[in-house]
């Protein structure tokens, strides 16, 4: 259906490539997911298939491209915008209409199509992607996972065959992560569509798509059936990292299979998640509401944190973990009490150079010179103190916002969402750089998404829905194996052992 | 109810009310008649308004207006040209400037009749601001953009873009604002500068992800043209232009007016056939253009016959 051959591509003509001779093959119907480590060029290969690069970013391009057997090498993105439809991540960002009606339309008005036809297919569209209801909506008040399906829908919405996913759920809850990923995949089974969906959250979908591109780090790029490649891959989920560990042959690609294996093969006793003995109390909620407009964000949230703990914060996108935190933060403006990573960690990123920053954030912390570039030799390999902090990647900036931050050595430390967008190996890095905080007497509150991050990480975790508590328990608990938990980890989905979350109590020798 | 009725009217309508309702306000000779288009402006605008951001827009509208009558007021009082024979409202301490062009007297005393004519001549300013205000508040620009000739398409998409972009820039202003709070006082730059590179920087994220997100969708296609119509278009666009400008100068010059509107409508003519020959090269279609209906027609109808009774009112007088 869509086809590269010996695709290369780099910024400059003395630069490293970013992909080197790629050559793949995408057939009809077929659902794709394309895996990679941060930064390894995983979006600039799906811009590269829809032809955003090289038109949109520059650099040098060689090699051929083509979809449907037609020859399209050197088209630009609206020239092939009737056959592919391409989703990036953050459609929010990227919508043009202000109805979901209107947003729909645009593809078609672009390409021409009568107006009769236009609402037909429209309609057509809102139906396969079960936004009927929604119709005349405005797309401001959608909740983000109907703005995802909005999007989805606007780049079907001209029959294009085609459909190419940057990281589409990111930003989502693990309920609407997995129903917009299970009605990807109907689509690919019921209308034929090609669907190429690139995905740090490999569980999410692992056992959904029918191949896996992975592109490596050397930008050069393999294509083939999800368990030979996931076999090999470093970067995968704890399903995955289980059967790798427990040298499964082949590896066990659902969690189903590996239930079974597990319960036949599994005869060790599981260790208990080592709880580290709690200090004295250092931030405590009592009676928290935030109000906004015509909605109570946080509805009488109370509860206390001590020294050595890590509390997660979980829920629904909009049951009011940001505002949470913001309010907590706000609670003790002091900076020395309590440091605070927002979602978008670039925010606070203003200086031309790293170096720059770091000692400028020495200064604010009255610390000693180097503290805060030290603080960040920690977390990630050493980076080229020149740099522009806005080209380092996205889990470099959120390194290096965290260093800045941490060298205040407040005790009380609020992350929000410190996963998004990160693969494996960092958020491996990021939980032990949580640990070792909480170690060193630090109390961490986090709010997250994340089921396995948070499994790796928290000790406790507090649900909220609609801005309520709704459960505060211990995280063995809330992410444990019991019926219709929605938030069970996969260790807890295979092992079904009552408090065994996490892969390192059931893997390897103490 | 009335809101929905709103959203069928073509957004050119609005405007046109809105222009004949200022005209009129403009030749009005009596308080009643600003104070009457003023309260029906008002009273159009929160009768129909839609529950959008361009149209919330009314209360700087009023303060803009109330802020005109009380400036004018002010002013007479301080050049007050009243003269003895009016009946006197109150006495200020006069004042006599004397810059070495000739004497100015200031303040001194305030007459009713002086009073009462900034009162009629700011309200007429303040009744065109609350008529224009009508067009801002209720036309939705969008709506507006989308029945733009096919020419200026790009144009009015992106500036329909960017009226959508300028929301989400106050609201990554807002939230830059706030994390920069979490990172203490820097010495390095100004509050200011922390703001707006990390805003700055965002804006042209968005901006790069919208602009190859409606490019992906087919934004920019358009169908072969060729080179003679391409010629046409621009010569007839050119010749639009010199005619249009040729007619203004002797229009403002007063030589000959007959010739000049002539002109006027020569250039007018084949600016507006270029317009149309390029806008044959696009193909597309539209979803949305609003038709004008009945109610429009109405509107119309109501506008001209406010036009023919207010200016035989003023042959008349």
């Amino acid at each position: 259906m869509i086809s590269l051959k010996n695709f290369t591509f780099s910024y400059g003509s003395s630069d490293e490539p970013r992909l080197s001779r790629v050559n793949l093959d995408i057939s009809a119907g077929e659902f794709v997911l394309v895996c990679g480590a941060t930064g390894s060029g995983k979006s600039t290969l799906l811009r590269a298939l829809v032809g955003l690069v090289p038109h949109f970013t520059g650099g040098i391009a060689s090699g051929k491209r083509t979809i449907d057997g037609q020859d399209f090498s050197t088209a630009m993105p609206h020239e092939t915008a009737h056959l592919i439809g391409y989703v990036n991540q953050q459609p929010e960002g990227a919508f043009v209409a202000d109805t979901v009606l209107e947003e729909l339309a645009f593809a078609l008005e672009q390409l021409g199509v009568p107006r009769d036809q236009m609402i037909e297919r429209v309609d057509a569209a809102l139906a396969a992607t079960g936004l009927t209801e929604l119709r005349n909506r405005k797309l401001v008040e959608l909740s983000g996972g109907q703005q995802q399906r909005v999007a989805i829908a606007a780049a079907l919405s001209a029959g294009q065959k085609i459909l190419i996913l940057d990281e589409p759920t990111s930003a989502l809850d693990p309920t609407s992560a997995h129903e917009l990923l299970e009605f990807i995949h109907e689509l690919c089974r019921t209308q034929n569509l090609t669907a190429i969906i690139a995905e740090h959250r490999i569980e999410r979908l692992i056992d959904l798509v029918d191949s896996v591109i992975i592109v490596n780090n050397d930008a050069t790029v393999s294509h083939g059936k999800p368990a030979e490649q996931l076999a090999k891959f470093a970067f995968v989920p704890p399903l995955i990292e289980l059967a790798q560990e427990l040298r499964w042959q082949p590896i066990e690609m659902n969690i189903e299979s590996a239930t079974k294996r597990f319960a036949a093969e599994f005869k060790n006793q599981p260790r208990k998640i080592a709880h580290l003995e709690l200090g004295k109390v250092l931030l405590s909620a009592k009676d928290v509401v935030v109000d906004y407009a015509n909605l109570r964000a946080v509805d009488h949230v109370s509860f206390e944190a001590r020294a050595g703990e890590v509390i997660a914060v979980m829920g629904e996108n909009g049951s009011g973990k940001t505002s949470l935190l913001w309010a907590l933060q706000g609670q003790n403006p002091s900076l020395d009490e309590i440091a605070m990573v927002p979602q978008q960690a670039a925010d606070l990123l203003f200086l031309s150079s790293l170096s720059d920053e770091l000692s400028d954030s020495d200064e604010v912390a009255r610390a000693k010179p180097t503290s805060t570039a030290s603080l960040l030799e920690q977390f990630t390999s050493r980076l080229d103190p020149a740099i522009h902090p806005r080209d380092l990647s996205s889990g470099q900036q959120l390194a290096l916002v965290l260093a800045m931050q941490l060298v205040k050595n407040a005790p009380v430390v609020l992350l929000d969402e410190p996963t998004r967008g990160l693969d494996y190996a960092t958020k491996k890095q990021v939980a032990s750089v949580i640990r070792d905080l909480a170690a060193a007497g630090k109390c961490i509150i986090f709010a997250s998404h994340d089921v396995e991050f948070v499994a790796q990480t928290a000790d406790r975790v507090i649900q909220l829905e609609a801005g309520r508590v709704i459960a505060d328990e211990p995280v063995e608990q809330a992410l444990g194996w019991h019926s219709d938990n929605a938030l069970a980890s996969q260790i807890a989905q295979i092992s079904k052992l009552p408090g065994v979350i996490a892969l390192q109590q059931v893997v390897g020798n103490e | 109810m009335l809101q929905k009725v709103a959203a069928r009217i073509h957004p050119t309508t609005w405007w046109l009310l809105a222009i004949v309702l200022a005209v009129i306000a403009g030749t009005a000779s009596a308080l009643w008649q600003t104070a009457a288009i003023g309260a029906l402006s008002i009273a159009l605008i929160l009768l129909f308004r839609e529950n959008a951001t361009w149209a919330r827009s009314l209360g700087f509208y009023l303060t803009l207006a109330a802020a005109v009558i009380v400036i004018r007021i002010l002013f007479r009082m301080v050049f007050s040209f009243s003269s003895d024979e009016d009946q006197i409202l109150f006495h200020l301490p006069a004042l006599t400037l004397n810059l070495g062009l000739g004497e100015i007297n200031l303040f001194g005393n305030v007459s009713l009749r002086s009073i009462m004519g900034a009162v009629l001549d700011g309200s007429r300013l303040a009744a065109i601001i609350l008529a224009v205000a009508i067009a801002n508040t209720l036309a939705n620009p969008k709506k507006l953009l989308k029945s733009a000739p096919g020419a200026l398409y790009e144009i009015a998409t992106s500036v329909s873009v960017a009226i959508n972009l300028a929301p989400q820039l106050i609201e990554s202003f807002n939230r830059v604002r706030r994390a920069r709070s979490l990172r203490g006082r820097s010495k390095r730059t100004g509050q200011l500068a922390g703001i707006l590179i990390p805003v700055l920087e965002d804006t042209l994220d968005r901006s790069l992800l919208m602009a190859a997100s409606m490019d992906a969708r087919g934004f920019g296609r358009r169908s072969a043209q060729s080179a003679g119509e391409l010629l046409a278009a621009r010569t007839l666009g050119l010749a639009g232009l010199v005619l249009n400008l040729v007619g203004i100068f002797i229009l403002l010059s007063g030589f000959n007016v007959a010739l000049a509107l002539v002109l006027l409508a020569c250039g007018l003519l084949s600016a507006g056939i270029g317009v149309r020959i390029t806008s044959k090269r696009n193909a597309r279609t539209s979803i949305g253009r609003t038709a004008r209906t009945g109610l429009d027609f109405l509107i119309y109808l109501a506008c001209t016959l406010a036009l023919v009774i207010n200016f035989s009112g003023l042959v008349g007088v």
